[in-house]
Formats: C-alpha cells, sequence, structure tokens
C-alpha cells in the first residue's frame, strides 16, 4: 500500500470517527468541541507512556480512550444540560488551555512535539495495517453503535431535546443525565482518536490539535447532514479527498472552500445533503426487498 | 504595589476594548437574534484593511481609519442576509444555526488573513497609530500615549453607546425589538430596518474597536481574531447573554485580571489564568452572573 493512500485512509477514517463524536451530543443540540482538546490530552499521554515509561501499545490505547472519557465525565457533571452556546465556549476554552499546558510541558516536547513513536508490530508496513485495522474496526463499532442510538429510545429522548427541551422536560426526559451520557461517550471517543492519530504520522505536534479541526469536523457534519450518521460518512472522504486532487496553489486555500461550503449549505440545503427522509426512504426501500 | 497599578490601567484600556466588542456582540444577539461568533474576527479584518490603506496611502491615518470602519460595515451588511436567510430556513429564530455560519465566516476570515496579507506574518501599524511615547512616568509605572488614546476612546464609545441605547429613539426601538420583538412590532417598529441599522452599528462600533486594537498592540496577526473571539464570547456568558450592563462590568473585570496576570506571570502561563478563571465561570453557572436578557 502506498504512503499516500494509507494516510487518505487513515485520516478518513479518523475524520469519520472524530465528526461521529460532534454527531453524536449534536443529537441534543450540543456542539461539543472539547472532543479536539480530549484528542490531545490522550494523545500526547499514551505517546508519553509508550516513548517514557515503554507502556505497550494497547494499554497506552486503552488508557486514552479512559482518560478521554473520564474528562469527558467530569466536564459534563456542570454542562450536561447547558445551553448550546455554553457548550462550545467551554469547548473552546479546553482548546486553548490544554494547548498552552502542553506548549509549556518539555515532558512531552512543549512546542517541538514528540517524535519517533515506535512501529506497532515492528515493520512499517504491518504498523499501517495495524492501525488501519484499528481505525475501520472502531468504524464499524461505533458506527453500528451509533445507528442502534439512532433507532432506540434514547435517539428519540435526544431528537425531542433538539427540538424543543421545553417539551422534552414535560415528557419526562432528564436532560442532564443525557446530556452526560452523550458527551462523555463523544470524549471517550475522541480520547482513543486522539492516540490512534498520532501513532499514524508516528509523532504528535500541536498542529494537529487546533481550531481547523473544529472547521474540518463541523463542515463534515453539516455538510453531509446533521441530522443522521450517513451524511458523516459520505462526506468524510469527499472533503478530506477532494482537495487532494486540487494542484497545491488551490489545496491551500482548503478552510476558505471547507468554509464557504459549509455557509453555502447552510444558506441552501439547511439540513445538509443527506437528511434523515432521503435516509427512511433507502430504509423503507431496503426493507421492501427484504420481504420480497 | 507600582505593577499592580501599571497593570491596573493597562488592564482598563483592555477592558475598555473588551466591553465595546462584547456591546457589539450583544447588540446583535439581541436585535438581530444571532450569535455572530465571527465579530471580532470582522474587528481584525478591519485591521488589516486599515493598515493596508496605511501603507498605499503614506500612513494617510484618515484614509485608514474610513478603510477600517468602511471594511466592517460592509462584511456586517454582506453578512445580514445569509443570517437572516438560515433563520428563515429554520422557521423560528435559530441562535445555534447562526453561530454555526458565523464559525464558518471566522474561518475564511482567518485563512484569508494568513494567505494573502502580509505572507500570512504579523502586521505591525506606524508609529502615528501605536503611539509609544511614555505620557507620564512614576517609578515603575509607564503610561504610554497609546493606553491613554485607547483608554480616552474607548471610554467616551462605551457611553457614546450605551447614551444611544438608553437616551435616544432609535435605543429604544432597539431596546423594544430585544425585550419583545411582536410586542415592538405591533407598536410599529420595522423589524427588518432596525435589525439592517444594529448590523450598520456594530459595523461602525467595529470599525473605532479596531482602531483602538490597533492603537493599543500595535500590530496584528491573524489568529488574533480567535483568541478575541473566545474571550468576548466567554465574557458575554459569564455577564449573561445579552446583558449589556453585566458585559460593561465583566468586560472590564477580564481586562484587568489578564493584565494583572501578565504583570506577574509569564506570557502564555498569564493567558491560561484567565480562560482557566472564565471556565471556573461558566462551569459553575452557565447561565451568567447577571442574568440572561434572552
Amino acid at each position: 500500500m502506498s504512503l499516500a493512500l494509507y494516510y487518505y485512509l487513515s485520516i478518513t477514517a479518523v475524520n469519520i470517527l472524530m465528526s461521529w463524536a460532534l454527531y453524536v451530543p449534536y443529537r441534543m443540540a450540543h456542539l461539543h468541541f472539547i472532543t479536539v482538546a480530549n484528542m490531545a490530552i490522550s494523545g500526547y499521554t499514551a505517546g508519553y507512556l509508550v516513548m517514557a515509561l515503554h507502556v505497550p501499545f494497547t494499554l497506552a490505547l486503552a488508557i486514552g480512550f479512559l482518560l478521554g472519557g473520564l474528562i469527558g465525565y467530569l466536564v459534563s457533571l456542570f454542562i450536561g444540560d447547558a445551553p448550546t452556546f455554553a457548550v462550545v465556549i467551554v469547548g473552546f476554552t479546553f482548546i486553548t488551555i490544554t494547548r498552552t499546558v502542553i506548549e509549556n510541558m518539555p515532558a512531552v516536547g512543549g512546542t517541538m512535539g514528540m517524535f519517533g513513536l515506535p512501529n506497532i508490530g515492528g515493520s512499517p508496513s504491518v504498523h499501517r495495517f495495524v492501525i488501519l485495522g484499528i481505525l475501520y474496526g472502531l468504524v464499524v463499532l461505533v458506527g453500528f453503535l451509533i445507528h442502534r442510538f439512532d433507532h432506540c429510545s434514547l435517539g428519540r429522548a435526544a431528537s425531542a431535546v433538539f427540538v424543543d427541551k421545553d417539551l422534552a422536560v414535560s415528557l419526562g426526559i432528564d436532560i442532564r443525565k443525557l446530556g452526560i451520557l452523550l458527551q462523555t461517550f463523544s470524549c471517550t471517543l475522541a480520547g482513543g482518536c486522539g492516540v490512534l492519530y498520532g501513532f499514524i504520522y508516528r509523532s504528535y505536534h500541536l498542529d494537529f490539535f487546533t481550531f481547523h479541526l473544529v472547521g474540518i469536523t463541523m463542515t463534515i457534519i453539516f455538510v453531509g447532514g446533521y441530522a443522521t450518521m450517513w451524511g458523516t460518512v459520505l462526506a468524510a472522504p469527499l472533503l478530506y479527498g477532494i482537495p487532494l486532487l486540487f494542484p497545491p496553489e488551490i489545496a491551500s486555500w482548503r478552510i476558505v472552500i471547507y468554509g464557504a461550503l459549509l455557509i453555502l449549505v447552510l444558506v441552501l440545503k439547511p439540513e445538509g445533503f443527506i437528511t434523515r427522509r432521503s435516509v427512511h426512504c433507502v430504509e423503507a426501500f431496503l426493507s421492501r426487498r427484504q420481504k420480497n | 504595589m507600582q505593577v499592580l497599578i501599571a497593570q491596573i490601567i493597562n488592564g482598563l484600556s483592555l477592558g475598555s476594548i473588551y466591553v465595546l466588542l462584547v456591546t457589539g456582540f450583544n447588540l446583535l444577539l439581541l436585535v438581530a437574534m444571532i450569535i455572530h461568533f465571527a465579530y471580532p474576527q470582522v474587528v481584525v479584518f478591519s485591521m488589516y484593511i486599515t493598515w493596508v490603506v496605511l501603507q498605499l496611502t503614506g500612513n494617510n491615518i484618515l484614509l485608514g481609519v474610513l478603510a477600517g470602519v468602511g471594511s466592517s460595515v460592509l462584511l456586517n451588511l454582506i453578512s445580514a442576509p445569509l443570517f437572516q436567510k438560515v433563520m428563515k430556513n429554520r422557521g423560528e429564530v435559530d441562535i445555534n444555526s447562526t453561530m454555526v455560519l458565523s464559525l464558518a465566516m471566522g474561518m475564511i476570515i482567518t485563512d484569508v488573513l494568513s494567505h494573502s496579507f502580509n505572507r500570512g506574518l504579523p502586521i505591525a501599524f506606524p508609529e502615528q497609530i501605536s503611539e509609544s511615547t511614555p505620557v507620564l512616568r512614576i517609578g515603575l509605572i509607564t503610561i504610554l500615549s497609546g493606553q491613554v488614546w485607547s483608554l480616552g476612546v474607548g471610554v467616551v464609545a462605551v457611553t457614546g453607546f450605551f447614551l444611544l441605547l438608553y437616551k435616544t429613539r432609535a435605543g429604544r426601538a432597539f431596546r423594544a425589538i430585544a425585550e419583545d420583538p411582536s410586542g415592538a412590532r405591533l407598536v410599529g417598529i420595522p423589524l427588518l430596518k432596525t435589525g439592517l441599522e444594529s448590523y450598520a452599528l456594530t459595523g461602525i462600533l467595529g470599525g473605532i474597536i479596531a482602531l483602538l486594537l490597533a492603537t493599543l498592540l500595535g500590530s496584528a496577526s491573524p489568529g488574533l481574531g480567535e483568541q478575541v473571539a473566545l474571550k468576548v464570547l466567554a465574557v458575554s456568558i459569564i455577564a449573561g447573554l445579552g446583558n449589556l450592563p453585566g458585559g460593561l462590568v465583566v468586560g472590564l473585570l477580564l481586562g484587568i485580571l489578564e493584565a494583572v496576570a501578565q504583570g506577574y506571570i509569564s506570557g502564555t502561563w498569564s493567558n491560561v489564568i484567565a480562560f482557566v478563571v472564565m471556565l471556573g465561570v461558566i462551569l459553575m453557572k452557565p447561565s451568567g452572573l447577571f442574568g440572561t436578557k434572552l
């Protein structure tokens, strides 16, 4: 497998997972950008554990997931039922604080970053296959879980909160508990993604965890369609892949293109390209075929 | 003690700029019903336009200021129909979708600034704007002319803006819409026209803030807008979204806190202190200290 293809496939998988990490709490109108900070915290922690303490990769990955989940849970105790703008600003503030702390920590390389993470499985080619295997295994697992969530009572409760918070409360939905659950899930996923993100490049650098990443995941969700998980699956490979085909002088304007596309979609197609209605149509068609 | 006094004076200059930014942000929130997260990015864009015009005209300050104010008004007016369309699409006032639109605008502005102006490097304003001649020196305390200017103009602008909001007919119209849009329409206040006026007014305010920031900082970088945007939204939430007097108090306090922290702690860590305090308050009281006015 060529290096370019490996990077394309692995970053696409990370983008899908990170966009789902944003999608899940957005089901109840929470734009939970703390996920990017969690990526950095778990990633750097795992990197330090592997490099300095020689902890095995699998254990470091598990710790990354747990750490992400723990931070997400603790923060969600305060903002589980907070309004969207408060959740947004907590996320952004967390990113800024995390970046500054990492910048000033020589143990994890400070502004220089952390380089020379070991190959998993010995050789570079095995490393690539292991990383891709874990990433796409996660995509399938998380996709299944979100699909189940979307079709169960919890998913319907989240939809009710999205449409009308007061109505949801009067229906007996515990908004705070639901918020804690979704935010913790989102942060757990982001923590694991942070560890894997660094192992894709075998290095960690603060440039990986910037507001650009927030912009990219937000564009994927809103362009693909924020009302279903399938929008992300469609938009992530396209939005990451198409700019790679552009000449470098145009590709460097990627963020401007994303921003313009996001505005266009919000104005012209507010629910994104894959809407809940279109997913229902496909599901109905498939079930009819199954019956026949 | 002298360091503390010097830093409090610095903090008041910085705080007055935060107050102006939060007031503009709150006005758009109350009257146009949008969370314009990119408002500080619009301000930084105006700083860049001012810088370009100064370069082209051999530091003609009047033209620079006019271009800064004009670009800010223009950007705000261009974005107005986009915000209105997004809200119409959802069939109701939807603050979340306008925030996402605004975040997209911020992405574009920041990236355009880092690509197209001064090869992405920070810009420095000429001495006529960023005046740094000492006006007063007592021991460790040095007050620069730039600080005096930004504090003076900031105080005048904040006072003028609050007088406009609370003592004029136009201000009453803005506040009436903020309190009750349906009631305001019933008594004959044109919602669309007043909404557009709020975009134009915050545009003018944005141009003035750009000038004050240029005077106080003497430089700008593409990432400045993001940094300021975070603080403005945080101040607004801590004060209580849409709470104008609350924004005044919290904006000044943040400026002082930041400046005092800078006086005693090294650069990047001092910034974190302000963010940690903001984060603490938001986590403890997400609805704000002075109550939300929405």
